[in-house]
C-alpha cells in the first residue's frame, strides 16, 4: 500500500534534449493516423504542427505525451528512450485544449498539482510563481468553474509550464478563445516561450496562428508530415499542393514542362509559357501543377509594355467579382484557357478604386514568386 | 390563472399599477400551494400524529386504545429494550452500504468510461431489477442462497460453511441489503462520473499522477457528490428496512429495528407508542448522521 | 377495567380535548396505508369504552336487496380452486343461483396484521370494504369483544344447525350469535419422511442433533408453545399459568438458540420445506395436504405430537360496518349445505365444520372422507388428546404476545 500510494512515481525519466520521434506509426484498427512519421525538434524551438482535423497531428502529441503508444517507431528526448513509459514517467507535459482542469481544486492547487506528485517541497511557491508568470496570481484561491475562458486557458498553462517539462505540449490551446483574445494570447505564449525557453510543442489547424509563433512548422496531412520549415519558407515556396493550399492562398494550374536549361524550366498552358527558377520547382517534367500566390499578382487595365524580362505577362482577362478588404482590394479574374485566378492589390493609391466587374485587365507577376509541385492525382498516386 | 396572466403582463408590460407588482409576487406562492398541501396532508399531519402516538400509553384492558398522557418514558423504554435491533440496523446498514459502494463503484466506473457500446446493456442490467417486486427478489434471494442451492451446497461441500446455512445469517441479511440497494449506490455514482471529462483523468497522467494516484486525487474527489448521493439513498433505507432481516435473518441474531416496529405495530397489542418513538428515534438518529455526514462531504466543498 | 383512567391533570385534560376535536379532520384523511396511516387512526384519545356499546349498536342500512354485492376477505388457500380455470366452483354457482356478486380477494395471511389494518376503522364505524373476515378463534374474541362483528339473523339461515355440535358453544361466542366456523385445523408435526428417514412422535423428536437447523416452527404462538406445554403435560384449555407459558417460551428461544429451530414464521414456513431449508417442523395440518400435493411428494406426513395436538377453528364474521349482511348470511348459510361443504373440504383438507359433508364426500372421494384430519371424530380427538387453547384475557394476550416477540428477537 504504501508504495501504492507514495507521492513520488519513481520511474520518472530524467531527459534533456531534442525530442526525436523515429519511424513512428500509430494505427487504429485499419485506420492509420500516423504512417511512419520521423521527426527532430530541437530544444527550446517553438515548434507547430499544422494540419487539417484527422490528420494524425492530436494523434502525434498524445503519443509525446505517453497517452498513446506508438504502434512502431521509438520517441526519444535526447538519447533516452521513451517509447511504451507512462505519461506521468515524462518530462513532458500538456495544456488540453479543452484545458482540463481539475473543478474540485482551487487555482493554486491545480497549478500545484504537478510538483505535488513529484514530491517537490516548495510545490505551492512554484506554484504561485507560474501563476505570477501567466498573470493570474490574484485568482489564485478560486475555482476554476468561477474562471472564463482566458483565465483557464492561462491556468492550464501554468499548470503545464510550473513542472518545467523537457518538452511542452499544446493541443489547440486557443482554439476555444474569441479572435481578440485569441490574438493577445499568441503574443503572450511566444513571449512566456521565449523567457523559459523550454521546447514547445503546438498543436493546431489555425495556419495564422501556427506561423506567429513558430519558429518551424510541420504540415501535416494523412498521418505525414508534408513539408517542414520556417514560415516564411514554407510560404514562399510550398513543395505541395496541399501545403500550398492550406498555408494561405495560392492560384494553381495543370502545365507541361515544355523546355529546361541547367537554371530554369519553361512551362506551357493555352499557349502560353512560363520559365521559373529551377530551384523553385518541386517537380521538373511531366505535368506539374503551376502557382503563384495573389498578393504577387499586379492587375493592370491595358496590357502591360516594357516589363523586365523575369516578369510573366497573363491575358486580357475579366474581372468577375472585386471585393474591398481595407488593407487590399481582391479581385477574381476570369482567363480563358485559365480559369478564375485570385489577385490581391495593395491599396496604396490615394484614388478610390475604379476597376468593376467585367472590365478587361492584364495580370503580370514575378517569375521568382512562382512554383511548381506534383499536381493532386500524381501525388495521391505516390505510395 | 388569473395571477399567472397578471404576472405575465407584470413581466411583458411596463409595471404601472400597484395590483400587477403584487400579482408577481404572490405567483411563487401560488405555484408553492399544490406541493405545500400534499406535504402538509402526507408528510406533517402523519408525522405530528405519529409523534403524539409515541407520547401515548395504552388503555388497560382494551388492546388497540390509547390515550395521550405526555409518557415520555416511551422513548425510554424502547431505548433501553431495543438498542441491540437500532444498533444492529446502523451496523448492518453500514456494512452495506460499504459493501455496495465497494461493488458499486467499480460498476458505475465500467459503465461511464470502459464500457463503450455494452454501457446501455450496462444500464438496464443495473435497472432491471426495479422491474420486479423488491419482496420477490428478496424471496429468490433466499432460493439462492439455500441449503440445496448451488452456493451453500458448495461452500458445505468444502466444509467451508461453519453454521451449515446462508439464510438465517448476518451475512445473508447484509447481502440482501446490499443487493436491493446496490442501484441506489450505483446510479449516483455513475451520473456523477459520467461527467468526469476523460481529459481531465489524463491531465492526472500527464501531472505525474499514477493511475491510483489520479484516481485518487481527481477521479474520486470528482465523484464525490454521486459516492454522497448514493451512500445516502442506501445507508437510509437499509437502516429502516425489515424484509431483508425478516426473509434471509434469523430469529436471534439479525433482527433490525424495522423488525421490531412492524412487530410493535402489527402483533403485539398495544404496541403502537413504543413503535411510534422507535420510528422516531431511528429518524432522529438517521437525521443527525444525515447532517454530520454532509457538514463532513457536503456538497459546498464539491463544484 | 371497565372504565376509563381520566387525567386528572388539568393540562393534560385539555390536550386530550384538543385531540379529540382534531379526530374529524383525521376522519377525512382516510386510510392510505402503511404505518403513518395506522398512527393516524391509532392516535385518538381514550374512546368510549367499547364493551359498554355493544348492546346499542346501530347497525348500517341493509342494503342488500339492492345492490347485490359481496366483498368476502380470505386466508390464501382456503376454498376450492377448479385448476383449469382459475375459479372457484362452489362460489360460481352460489353466484350463479343468487344472482349476487361475490368479490373474493385472499386479504388475511396472518390474524393479528389484518385485524390491525381494518380494527381502527372499525372501531370509528367506518366501512372497510368488506362484508365477511375470517378469524381464528382467539381473534374472533377480540373481534367480538370490542364489538365490530354483526349480531347473525339465524332464522335466515336453515342450514346453519349443521353445525357440528363440538363447535356450538364456544366461550367467545355463546350460543354462535355472532359467528360460524369456516374451516378448523390441528397443530402438529410435520416431517418429510423419507429425507428424515424415520417418524416423529413427540415435540422433543424435533430437537435430535441430526435435525439440527432443518427445523420451522409457526409464529402462532398458540400452536408452537401450546404443542410444548401439551408436551409438558400442561392443560392448554384449562387455567394454565403465565409461568407455564414461559417455560415453553423458553424452549423455544433455547432451541433458536442453539439452532435446531432454523426459523420461527407465518406463512413461508412451507417455502423452507420445499426448498429443503428444513424438512420438520410445527405445521397446521391442511399446509401438509397442501405441500404433499404441490412437491408431489407423499412422503410429506402430518401427525399429533403423542402428548396432544392444538385444534383451531376459523370463523365467519360479518364486520359491524356491513351494508351487505341478508346477501353474506345467505352466503354462509349456502356453504353450510353438506354437499357444498364436501366439495370445499376436499380441497382445503381442513376440518370440514358441517354435518353431512363426509357423508357426502364419501359418495365420491372415501379416502378423503375417512381421513380423520378432515371429519375428526370425538374419539379421534379424545384419543389424540386434542385441546383448542383457551381463549386468553386482553391482558394475558398482550403479555404473552410481548414475550413471545422477545423470543422473536424483535
Amino acid at each position: 500500500m504504501m508504495a501504492l500510494f507514495s507521492k513520488t512515481s519513481g520511474s520518472f525519466r530524467e531527459a534533456k534534449g531534442d525530442l526525436r520521434l523515429e519511424a513512428v506509426t500509430k494505427k487504429f484498427g485499419d485506420f492509420t493516423a500516423v504512417d511512419d512519421l520521423s521527426l527532430t525538434v530541437p530544444r527550446g524551438s517553438f515548434f507547430a504542427l499544422l494540419g487539417p482535423s484527422g490528420c494524425g497531428k492530436t494523434t502525434n502529441l498524445r503519443m509525446i505525451a505517453g497517452l498513446e503508444q506508438p504502434s512502431q517507431g521509438r520517441i526519444l528526448i535526447g538519447d533516452t528512450d521513451l517509447t511504451g513509459s507512462r505519461p506521468y514517467e515524462r518530462p513532458v507535459n500538456t495544456v488540453f485544449q479543452s484545458y482540463a482542469l481539475f473543478p474540485h481544486l482551487t487555482v493554486r492547487d491545480n497549478v500545484a498539482f504537478g510538483p505535488k506528485r513529484r514530491g517537490l517541497p516548495d510545490a505551492m511557491e512554484k506554484a504561485d510563481a507560474a501563476l505570477k508568470l501567466v498573470q493570474m496570481g490574484h485568482l489564485a484561491g478560486r475555482k476554476p468553474p468561477q474562471l472564463s475562458g482566458g483565465q483557464q486557458q492561462r491556468v492550464a498553462l501554468a499548470r503545464a509550464l510550473v513542472n518545467e517539462p523537457e518538452v511542452l505540449l499544446l493541443d489547440e490551446p486557443l482554439g476555444a478563445l474569441d479572435l481578440k483574445l485569441r490574438r493577445e494570447m499568441q503574443v503572450e505564449l511566444k513571449r512566456i516561450q521565449t523567457r523559459v525557453g523550454l521546447t514547445f510543442i503546438h498543436v493546431t489547424h489555425d495556419q495564422e496562428e501556427a506561423m506567429t509563433m513558430a519558429d518551424t512548422i510541420a504540415v501535416m496531412n494523412k498521418g505525414r508530415i508534408e513539408q517542414m520549415g520556417t514560415p516564411a519558407s514554407l510560404y514562399d515556396l510550398p513543395r505541395t499542393a496541399f501545403v500550398a493550399r492550406f498555408l494561405g492562398q495560392a492560384n494553381m494550374f495543370e502545365a507541361e514542362v515544355v523546355s529546361s536549361t541547367a537554371d530554369t524550366l519553361t512551362l506551357e498552358r493555352a499557349g502560353h509559357h512560363f520559365t521559373l527558377p529551377r530551384k523553385r520547382a518541386a517537380v521538373e517534367t511531366g505535368t506539374v501543377l503551376y502557382g503563384v500566390r495573389p498578393e504577387k499578382l499586379f492587375l493592370s487595365e491595358k496590357a502591360p509594355t516594357d516589363l523586365p524580362s523575369r516578369m510573366v505577362t497573363l491575358g486580357p482577362g475579366r474581372i468577375i467579382d472585386v471585393s474591398f478588404t481595407g488593407v487590399s482590394t481582391n479581385y477574381i479574374v476570369d482567363v480563358p484557357g485559365f480559369g478564375a485566378a485570385s489577385a490581391f492589390e495593395q491599396n496604396l493609391d490615394v484614388d478610390p478604386v475604379h476597376n468593376r466587374p467585367g472590365d478587361e485587365c492584364w495580370l503580370s507577376w514575378d517569375q521568382g514568386h512562382a512554383f511548381t509541385v506534383a499536381t493532386e492525382t500524381a501525388e495521391a498516386s505516390t505510395p | 390563472m388569473t395571477a399567472l396572466a397578471q404576472a405575465q403582463i407584470a413581466n411583458t408590460t411596463a409595471v404601472e399599477g400597484d395590483h400587477r407588482v403584487k400579482g408577481r409576487r404572490i405567483t411563487p406562492y401560488l405555484l408553492l400551494i399544490p406541493g405545500l398541501l400534499w406535504l402538509v396532508m402526507f408528510f406533517v399531519v402523519p408525522m405530528v400524529q405519529l409523534a403524539i402516538v409515541s407520547i401515548e400509553s395504552k388503555f388497560p384492558g382494551y388492546p388497540g386504545y390509547y390515550y395521550l398522557d405526555w409518557n415520555v418514558f416511551n422513548y425510554a423504554n424502547a431505548l433501553s429494550e431495543f438498542w441491540p435491533q437500532l444498533l444492529r440496523s446502523f451496523l448492518f446498514a453500514g456494512l452495506a452500504t460499504i459493501m455496495a459502494f465497494l461493488i458499486g463503484y467499480p460498476l458505475a466506473y465500467a459503465m461511464a468510461f470502459k464500457a463503450g457500446r455494452w454501457r446501455n446493456v450496462m444500464m438496464i442490467c443495473v435497472v432491471a431489477p426495479f422491474f420486479t417486486s423488491f419482496i420477490l427478489r428478496t424471496i429468490a434471494w433466499r432460493q439462492i442462497l439455500a441449503d440445496e442451492g448451488p452456493i451453500a451446497s458448495t461452500l458445505n461441500a468444502l466444509h467451508l460453511l461453519p453454521g451449515g446455512h446462508i439464510t438465517e445469517t448476518w451475512v445473508a441479511v447484509v447481502a440482501g441489503l446490499t443487493y436491493n440497494f446496490l442501484p441506489f449506490m450505483t446510479l449516483p455514482i455513475y451520473s456523477s462520473l459520467e461527467r468526469v471529462d476523460p481529459k481531465v483523468i489524463e491531465a492526472g497522467g500527464d501531472l505525474y499522477a499514477n493511475g491510483l494516484t489520479t484516481f485518487r486525487r481527481v477521479t474520486l474527489p470528482m465523484s464525490m457528490p454521486g459516492v454522497l448521493a448514493g451512500t445516502l439513498m442506501t445507508f437510509i433505507p437499509a437502516a429502516g428496512d425489515y424484509v431483508n432481516a425478516d426473509l434471509l435473518g434469523s430469529d436471534i441474531d439479525t433482527k433490525m429495528v424495522g423488525n421490531v416496529i412492524e412487530s410493535q405495530f402489527f402483533r403485539v397489542p398495544g404496541g403502537f407508542p413504543t413503535a411510534a418513538a422507535l420510528s422516531f428515534t431511528l429518524m432522529a438518529i438517521i437525521l443527525l448522521m444525515l447532517f454530520a455526514y454532509t457538514r463532513r462531504f457536503g456538497t459546498e466543498e464539491l463544484l | 377495567m371497565s372504565s376509563r383512567p381520566a387525567p386528572t391533570d388539568p393540562t393534560v385534560r385539555a390536550l386530550v380535548s384538543m385531540v379529540q376535536s382534531g379526530l374529524t379532520r383525521r376522519r377525512m384523511l382516510g386510510l392510505g396505508g402503511g404505518a403513518a396511516a395506522a398512527a393516524l387512526l391509532a392516535a385518538c384519545a381514550p374512546p368510549t369504552p367499547p364493551a359498554a356499546g355493544k348492546t346499542d349498536v346501530v347497525l348500517p342500512k341493509d342494503l342488500s336487496a339492492t345492490d347485490k354485492v359481496i366483498n368476502w376477505a380470505n386466508w390464501t388457500a382456503y376454498l376450492d380452486v377448479d385448476d383449469a380455470t382459475k375459479t372457484h366452483p362452489t362460489l360460481e354457482a352460489f353466484q350463479k343461483a343468487t344472482g349476487i356478486t361475490v368479490n373474493y380477494s385472499e386479504d388475511i395471511d396472518d390474524n393479528n396484521t389484518y385485524f390491525n389494518k381494518i380494527a381502527p376503522q372499525l372501531r370509528e364505524k367506518q366501512a372497510i370494504g368488506r362484508d365477511l373476515f375470517v378469524f381464528t378463534d382467539w381473534m374472533a374474541n377480540r373481534v367480538l369483544r370490542e364489538g365490530l362483528a354483526q349480531p347473525l339473523d339465524l332464522i335466515q339461515m336453515p342450514h346453519a344447525p349443521n353445525l357440528l355440535p363440538s363447535l356450538r358453544e364456544v366461550s367467545f361466542d355463546p350460543g354462535r350469535r355472532y359467528s360460524l366456523p369456516w374451516q378448523g385445523g390441528f397443530g402438529g408435526i410435520g416431517y418429510n419422511k423419507n429425507k428424515l428417514g424415520r417418524d416423529l412422535k413427540n415435540v422433543s423428536d424435533l430437537w435430535a442433533p441430526d435435525l439440527k437447523g432443518k427445523v420451522v416452527v409457526l409464529s402462532e404462538f398458540r400452536d408452537t408453545a401450546g404443542l410444548i406445554m401439551q408436551a409438558n403435560g400442561v392443560d392448554i384449555s384449562g387455567s394454565f399459568t403465565k409461568a407455564q407459558v414461559q417455560t415453553a417460551f423458553e424452549e423455544v428461544s433455547k432451541h433458536i438458540a442453539d439452532g435446531s429451530i432454523r426459523r420461527v414464521k407465518g406463512n413461508s414456513y412451507l417455502e423452507d420445506l420445499k426448498s429443503g431449508n428444513a424438512i420438520a417442523g410445527i405445521v397446521w395440518s391442511g399446509d401438509l395436504a397442501t405441500l404433499k400435493a404441490e412437491t408431489e411428494d407423499d412422503s410429506w406426513t402430518f401427525v399429533l405430537p403423542e402428548s396432544g395436538g392444538t385444534i383451531w377453528t376459523d370463523n365467519m364474521m360479518i364486520p359491524i360496518t356491513s351494508a351487505h349482511r341478508s346477501n353474506t348470511m345467505k352466503l354462509m348459510d349456502y356453504y353450510y349445505q353438506p354437499e357444498v361443504a364436501a366439495q370445499v373440504a376436499a380441497y382445503v383438507n381442513y376440518i370440514c365444520p358441517v354435518l353431512g359433508a363426509q357423508e357426502e364426500l364419501a359418495k365420491t372421494d372415501a379416502t378423503t372422507a375417512a381421513n380423520p384430519f378432515i371429519f375428526p371424530t370425538d374419539t379421534f380427538l379424545t384419543e389424540q388428546k386434542v385441546q383448542a387453547f383457551r381463549a386468553l384475557t386482553s391482558d394475558e394476550d398482550a403479555d404473552y404476545s410481548t414475550l413471545w416477540s422477545k423470543v422473536l428477537g424483535e
